[in-house]
């Protein structure tokens, strides 16, 4: 569904955020993109979108250029940055506006979503508050039935009942067809959302696995005391939160944060394990 | 559809911009009639003043001719300068530029608001508000004491558009500066795709810097390759000039275009 190849991009000519990137995304996945600020993790999405220009390299959404903002493309994405407008209109009159665009819009679904979300829809949409524009936002890039949504930190702004629900929502618009990603820096949002990880860090990727293919080859644990085996570790009140090697095919609980971390810090040593 | 243009989509982008510039647009609209209408009192003779005529002993209403020149100016100018001025904006800019239409589309509807709507508009407002204070003039020529003996009796007024129309050294002008209204426009939507913030002003200083540029490179380079002799011995034709005023206004007029359909296709957020 995506390609990236040999992707080099920077906002400046002496400035390089991305160098030589390369990597693919399919269907029937939600992406979690982590990194510092400043990784690039917007500048990643806008790229996809075809809100930036690249460099070099090539990129490929659906077989589409993006920088080409072709229609037929762009009525596939739906792109929901961090920071948004909403005019001064209706719910109703949004609607009329922006859902002919895309030909498969489902008002139905739109409807179900908003009545989910509890969103006041006799109320203008510039008075609304910024967890309640961002559902609004939300449930129509979902009822676009857009194969390809990109989210920028989407939980910023919702509040605990709303990240709940957010989850929920996100899990059961997943379909064979659709690829989702989701950047942000509040990794515990995403826990039980996505299905593989992309670490962004010094120019590059610096992982890309699944939850499954993590897990299976690391051992997320508590212990007392640190030993040669484990790869990184962070102090807790009753030891310490490890992750080491699974060599015994133990199950365990991806620690997202801890993964972010050790992989930020120890880079070189996760290299062999997912190569 | 088509991914250059298609004419379905292109009805319901003119109809989703109308939800953002259409409110700007209506309120500029009433600004302008009441300027218009306010300019009309103050200016159209009144019997109860003297100084009623122009030197030709009709009713004087000229200051309509630079009231309608400076305001049209102004409103066009604004109008376009208003139109992209949200890619400046970068929430707004990616909603803009994600919307399922083409580049073309989008270029197209900023010519529909700025190019034809504006002026459609602007000459429609212009021609009522003149048409109704030239009815009320004719309709009170009576109530004026004659004070000039170059006519024998006070002449009606004619609308502004129907003295341009009858008249065929007005229509020659006319029509040779008709690319010059489109002119301004191509500078101010140009501007508000180039410039981030402060289109307007910025746009404005533009190009009086490169007017005076511009003005300042002929003038050297005519003094020095063609001089004084040459420029009295030549019989330059009235009609040539105001041609090539026509055709070069129209050219920059599409090339402005056509840069700000181009940035448009190269802005990124």
């Amino acid at each position: 569904m995506i390609k990236v190849n040999n992707l080099n991009f920077g906002y400046s000519k002496h400035q390089t955020l991305f160098k030589n990137m390369s990597f693919q995304l399919s269907a029937g996945h939600i992406y979690g993109l982590l990194g510092k600020n400043g990784a690039g993790k917007s500048s990643l999405l806008k790229n996809l979108a075809g809100l930036v220009y690249a460099k070099s390299g090539t990129l490929e959404v659906f077989g589409f250029d993006p920088a080409k903002r072709q229609p037929a493309m762009l009525e596939q994405i739906c792109f929901i940055p961090e920071e948004f407008y909403l005019p001064a209109v209706k719910i109703d009159a949004y609607l009329k506006a922006n859902a002919p665009f895309y030909r498969n819009f489902n008002h139905d679904y739109f409807t179900d979503l908003i009545k989910e979300f509890d969103i006041p829809v006799n109320q203008k949409l510039i008075n609304m508050s910024y967890g309640q524009k961002k559902k609004v936002i939300i449930a129509f890039g979902l009822a676009t039935q857009a194969k390809l949504i990109i989210m920028d930190e989407p939980t910023n702004g919702l509040d605990i009942p709303s990240k709940t629900q957010f989850r929920k929502i996100m899990a059961s618009a997943l379909t064979d067809d659709r690829c989702i990603i989701i950047s942000t820096h509040q990794v515990r949002d995403l826990d039980n959302l996505i299905d593989t990880v992309i670490i962004l860090d010094e120019n590059n990727i610096a992982l890309q696995a699944s939850i499954e293919e993590i897990t299976e080859k690391l051992s997320f644990k508590k212990v007392k005391e640190m030993d040669a085996s484990i790869i990184y570790a962070e102090p807790s009140l009753s030891g310490f939160h490890a992750v080491m090697p699974n060599y015994h095919q133990e199950d365990s609980k991806l620690d997202m944060e801890l993964l972010f971390n050790a992989v930020l810090k120890e880079k070189t040593k996760f290299k062999p394990y997912f190569n | 559809m088509g991914n250059i243009f298609n004419l379905n989509r292109f009805g319901f982008l003119v109809k989703r911009q109308w939800l953002d510039f259409g409110k700007v647009y209506l309120l500029t609209l009433i600004i302008l009639i009441a300027v218009i209408f306010s300019f009309y009192c103050y200016f159209i003779p009144s019997p109860i003043e003297n100084d009623n005529f122009d030197h030709d002993g009709n009713l004087d209403m000229r200051f309509r001719y630079g009231l309608f020149l400076l305001l049209g100016f102004l409103f066009i100018s604004i109008t376009s300068s208003s139109y992209f001025n949200i890619l400046g904006q970068k929430p707004r800019a990616i909603q803009e530029l994600m919307l399922p239409a083409s580049t073309f589309e989008k270029f197209a509807g900023a010519l529909f608001y700025t190019a034809i709507l504006s002026v459609i508009s602007y000459l429609l407002i212009f021609y009522y508000i003149d048409l109704g204070f030239v009815k009320y003039l004719n309709g009170h020529l009576n109530e004026f004491k004659m004070e000039s003996v170059k006519q024998p009796r006070i002449k009606e007024v004619e609308s502004i558009f129907k003295q341009v129309a009858t008249d065929r050294n007005y229509l020659m002008y006319v029509s040779s500066f008709f690319p010059f209204p489109f002119l301004v426009m191509s500078i101010f939507l140009l501007g508000s795709v180039y410039f981030n913030r402060f289109h307007y002003i910025k746009t404005a200083i533009s190009v009086v810097i490169f007017g005076y540029v511009t003005f300042y490179i002929i003038f050297k380079a005519s003094t020095l390759f063609i001089g004084d002799k040459v420029l009295n011995n030549v019989m330059i034709q009235k009609e040539a000039i105001l041609l090539w005023i026509f055709l070069v206004s129209a050219a920059i007029t599409l090339t402005l275009w056509l840069i700000t359909y181009i940035r448009l296709k190269e802005k990124e957020v």
